[in-house]
């Protein structure tokens, strides 16, 4: 779901997912594993300590029966602007704001660990590697070789596929090209969404899906009252949908509904 | 000027203090610890020539079409085919991580005795068999090339009986192109059933009315969701369709009258409708006659380029018949609950040989298993998807070389019924191709190309290298009503309804789909049951992590998620080695303390 638009000299990329179109299928999830690399969790780990970089919640409206109802919303790493909290605390400088993509990345082979990045995302959308990566006997021969695998005692978190950005630069490069073209570079969970739920682009280019997703009047950001700028817009027609990311205070809550 | 020692070293002193402010120093030490992070314990991807292949996913029926990338000949990704005008690109969880199969810790390597060893046994059984006893191939997959050598093989053999499961909807084959309004009764549209690209595109253009007890994925993406009670789809069925009155119906489903008026209205109003039911029961076929799907919605599969007909239905076949049985499940199909199949078997000395990839399934069951190569390792035919109207051909080709030591089960057949298999798959293609209907859709080129413009040897290629034929909608009118729903068993015992949450072909998946149980809570972990927190108290399971699930085909231990959402009455049943054993159509089921 790209468009192809001439290319930009300086990108800001980000996404727009539809939760109106998301089934909560996974498919995101586990390409995004297969992509980077990302390991089975042993059987031994609670819920709260395997390594998703996009992980799907199902939110529903506090009804019960027939006035239920469900949203499937994709967490994933929301590449805050401006004000990134990871980047403020981390003491090592292994969280970094790329200014030629907007891409908030992060580097294992300096973080040493103290999760201070954790504790400081307000969108619990970064993992720890609680023991080294393992795979099944065999299953290492289907990794990519791309994207390094992380060792025991740090942190990660989505970075937009930057592996798939590398490749598509020195696609770019070999054709002569000094800027990547849209359509060039696509994440894997976008790549994967069988309902074209993700689109992805340049937010800087007005002709992106992902852009023009973003402008929509249905859009909004996951606790934009907190002015963390993220790049990751979500969209829903539904207004309940609209309310629960805000995530108001309880009292809020209550005034809201009367 | 001049400068004493002195200074200089003081110089040097401050500059190194003054340094070590700065994060040079700090980015230095990690940067030059690099190695320490690089032990024996982490796998390094192998790197090497890059290249893509294109083929076909064997899991389901859908078979999507797949762009492998492959390092050095090894499958390191797999994604959807863009560009394909049956997949659209698309592909499910379980597709995307198949490459992974071949390396599944449940991989069967070794069989439970060498291929002579049970050739030797069956072509034993077979001699032994009494009067009236059958030899037997039950095909889980039916509709496949090698469905035709199974079918030769068991009419060559005296009281042979080629066995297929009983099709949804009784084979016919759902248009959603022409549909404007579907009627969903528990089917889980948007978690397992169909193709997922054709699926997605055609939704734009129908409304969805999901009729189930609980808010499944395809419920919430409902336009109308009805809550009915558990175990009643049949019975709104039945009173849609006009058979009963919608009062009665009203008190069954726990629907308002006026309600089930209003979807019947609907669906007379905003035709061409389709009624899916995850079963094929005389009620659903009423239900689409009445609403004039035969035709429309629904076409019939009567043509030949849809595979060999189905065989007989399990059900068919006596009891204590079947003396010996051949299991093909090296191709993911439907599923039978194996308490089920057992029944059939004759009460004494029976020969069960499996053809498994896994050490889970049938094969643990059977006297004899045999291992088979698995997708993405093997050579088959996808049967036409559910959702196509038109007839299809697609080869899975492997990606991958079968490990040494698996058996062909088409092969193991065929010679033990003394017949020559000859080569089913391209026999078929070139049936096709001199039939010369349809079209052939290439992915490497991205474009569709009439099948009679290529020749045999063309065809053959561009099939092995993930193309897609394309037959002619089939026009047949010719439907068969289902005698009956499945029983199983006397169900007065067993008063809650099973629910599964999933294709049954999640069994065979990749250990990183612990992502969706494990890590996150998207589905149930396998053989786990989800059931409401007064179901669970009162069978005296209110704190526990673990119960029995039973049925009248048996029972076995299971985890237990407690759900507010989950209605009473109702059993969520995630598919697994255990449950699949006990767990079948229309199922009824208790729980109890281990």
């Amino acid at each position: 779901m790209i468009s192809a638009n001439k290319p930009n000299k300086t990108a800001r990329y980000g996404m727009s997912i539809d939760l109106d179109r998301c089934n909560g299928c996974g498919a995101c999830m586990v390409a995004c594993a297969v992509e980077n690399n990302v390991p089975p969790v042993p059987e031994e780990a609670t819920a709260r300590k395997g390594i998703t970089w996009i992980r799907v919640f199902r939110v529903d409206n506090g009804e019960e029966g027939e006035e239920r109802r469900s949203v499937f919303v994709p967490v994933l790493c929301q590449q805050c602007g401006e004000d990134t909290p990871c980047v403020h605390v981390c003491p090592q400088q292994a969280v970094e704001v790329d200014p030629a993509t907007g891409i908030v990345g992060q580097m294992p082979e300096r973080c040493l660990g103290c999760r201070y990045c954790m504790a400081a995302c307000p969108y619990h959308a970064r993992y720890f590697n609680w023991w080294d990566p393992q795979w099944p006997a065999g299953m290492e021969k289907t990794l990519n070789p791309d994207v390094a695998p992380r060792m025991r005692g740090v942190v990660e978190k989505c970075n937009f596929c930057h592996g798939r950005w590398h490749a598509a630069k020195e696609r770019a490069a070999a054709a002569g090209k000094s800027e990547i073209l849209p359509g060039d570079y696509t994440p894997a969970c976008v790549e994967a969404c069988p309902t074209g739920a993700i689109r992805f682009g340049d937010l800087k280019d007005p002709a992106s899906e992902a852009a023009r997703a973003a402008a929509d009047a249905h859009s909004f950001r996951l606790l934009e009252k907190i002015g963390t700028e993220p790049k990751i817009y979500y969209r829903s027609t539904r207004e309940w949908v609209r309310q629960a990311a805000a995530a108001p205070k309880p009292q809020e809550k209550e005034t809201a509904h009367g | 000027m001049q400068k004493t020692r002195r200074e200089i070293l003081l110089f040097m002193g401050g500059g190194a203090a003054g340094a070590m402010l700065t994060p040079a120093p700090w980015r230095l030490i990690t940067d030059t610890a690099i190695w320490s992070e690089n032990w024996p314990g982490i796998p390094r991807p192998a790197a090497g020539e890059v290249s893509e292949r294109y083929t076909n996913c064997a899991l389901c029926p859908a078979g999507c079409a797949v762009r492998a990338r492959l390092v050095n000949g090894q499958p390191v990704s797999l994604a959807g085919a863009a560009g394909h005008p049956w997949s659209r690109g698309a592909m499910c969880a379980f597709g995307l991580t198949a490459h992974h199969l071949p390396y599944h810790p449940d991989r069967l390597k070794v069989g439970s005795a060498s291929e002579a060893e049970t050739a030797a046994a069956v072509a034993d059984a077979m001699a032994r068999r009494g009067a009236g006893e059958k030899a037997a191939v039950l095909d889980l997959a039916p509709g496949r090339a090698a469905s035709a050598v199974y079918r030769r093989a068991m009419a060559a053999v005296k009281d042979g009986v080629y066995l297929t499961p009983e099709r949804p909807l009784g084979g016919a084959r759902v248009d959603l192109s022409k549909a404007r309004t579907v009627l969903s009764l528990g089917v889980p549209l948007f978690a397992g059933w169909g193709t997922p690209g054709n699926l997605y595109t055609a939704r734009a253009n129908f409304r969805l009315i999901q009729a189930e007890p609980y808010e499944s994925a395809t419920a919430a993406l409902s336009d109308e969701w009805l809550a009915i009670k558990p175990g009643s789809e049949a019975i709104l069925a039945a009173a849609l369709a006009g058979k009963i009155p919608n009062t009665d119906a009203a008190v069954a489903t726990g629907l308002a009258e006026q309600r089930i008026v209003d979807v019947g209205l609907s669906l007379r109003a905003n035709g061409p409708s389709v009624v899916l039911a995850p079963e094929n029961s005389p009620e659903v076929f009423e239900l689409n006659r009445a609403l004039g799907a035969f035709g429309k919605t629904l076409v019939a599969d009567d043509s030949a380029e849809h595979g060999a007909p189905d065989g007989a239905t399990l059900a068919s076949v006596p009891d204590g018949s079947i003396r010996v049985l051949f299991l093909d499940e090296s191709v993911p199909g439907a599923h039978i609950p194996w308490k089920a199949i057992e029944r059939k078997l004759v009460p004494s000395n029976p020969l069960v040989v499996a053809f498994a990839w896994s050490r889970e399934g049938y094969g643990r069951h059977a006297h004899f298993v045999l291992p088979a190569a698995v997708y993405p390792e093997m050579l088959t035919d996808i049967p036409s998807a559910l959702d196509s109207p038109a007839p299809m051909f697609r080869l899975a080709a492997p990606l991958v070389a079968a490990p040494a030591g698996m058996i062909d089960p088409v092969a193991f057949v065929a010679k033990t019924a003394g017949i020559d298999p000859g080569n089913p798959l391209r026999e078929k293609a070139d049936a096709i191709q001199k039939a010369g209907r349809g079209s052939v859709f290439t992915p490497a080129g991205g474009k569709s190309t009439p099948v009679r413009s290529l020749k045999p040897d063309d065809f053959w290629k561009a099939l092995n290298n993930g193309a897609t034929w394309m037959g002619e909608p089939a026009a047949g009118t010719s439907f068969a009503k289902p005698a009956s729903t499945l029983a199983a068993g006397d169900a007065s015992d067993f008063r809650l309804a099973v629910a599964f949450t999933g294709a049954h072909f999640a069994t065979l998946a990749s250990p990183l789909m612990a992502k969706l149980y494990q890590d996150s809570d998207l589905r149930l972990a396998p053989d786990t049951v989800a059931l409401h927190p007064d179901t669970a108290r009162a069978a005296g399971l209110a704190d526990a992590a673990r119960g029995k699930l039973e049925t009248a085909y048996g029972a076995c231990a299971v985890g237990l998620v407690l759900d507010a959402a989950v209605p009473k009455g109702l059993l969520r049943v995630a598919p697994g080695p255990e449950t699949l054993d006990i767990c079948g159509a229309n199922t009824r089921a208790k729980v109890a303390a281990l």
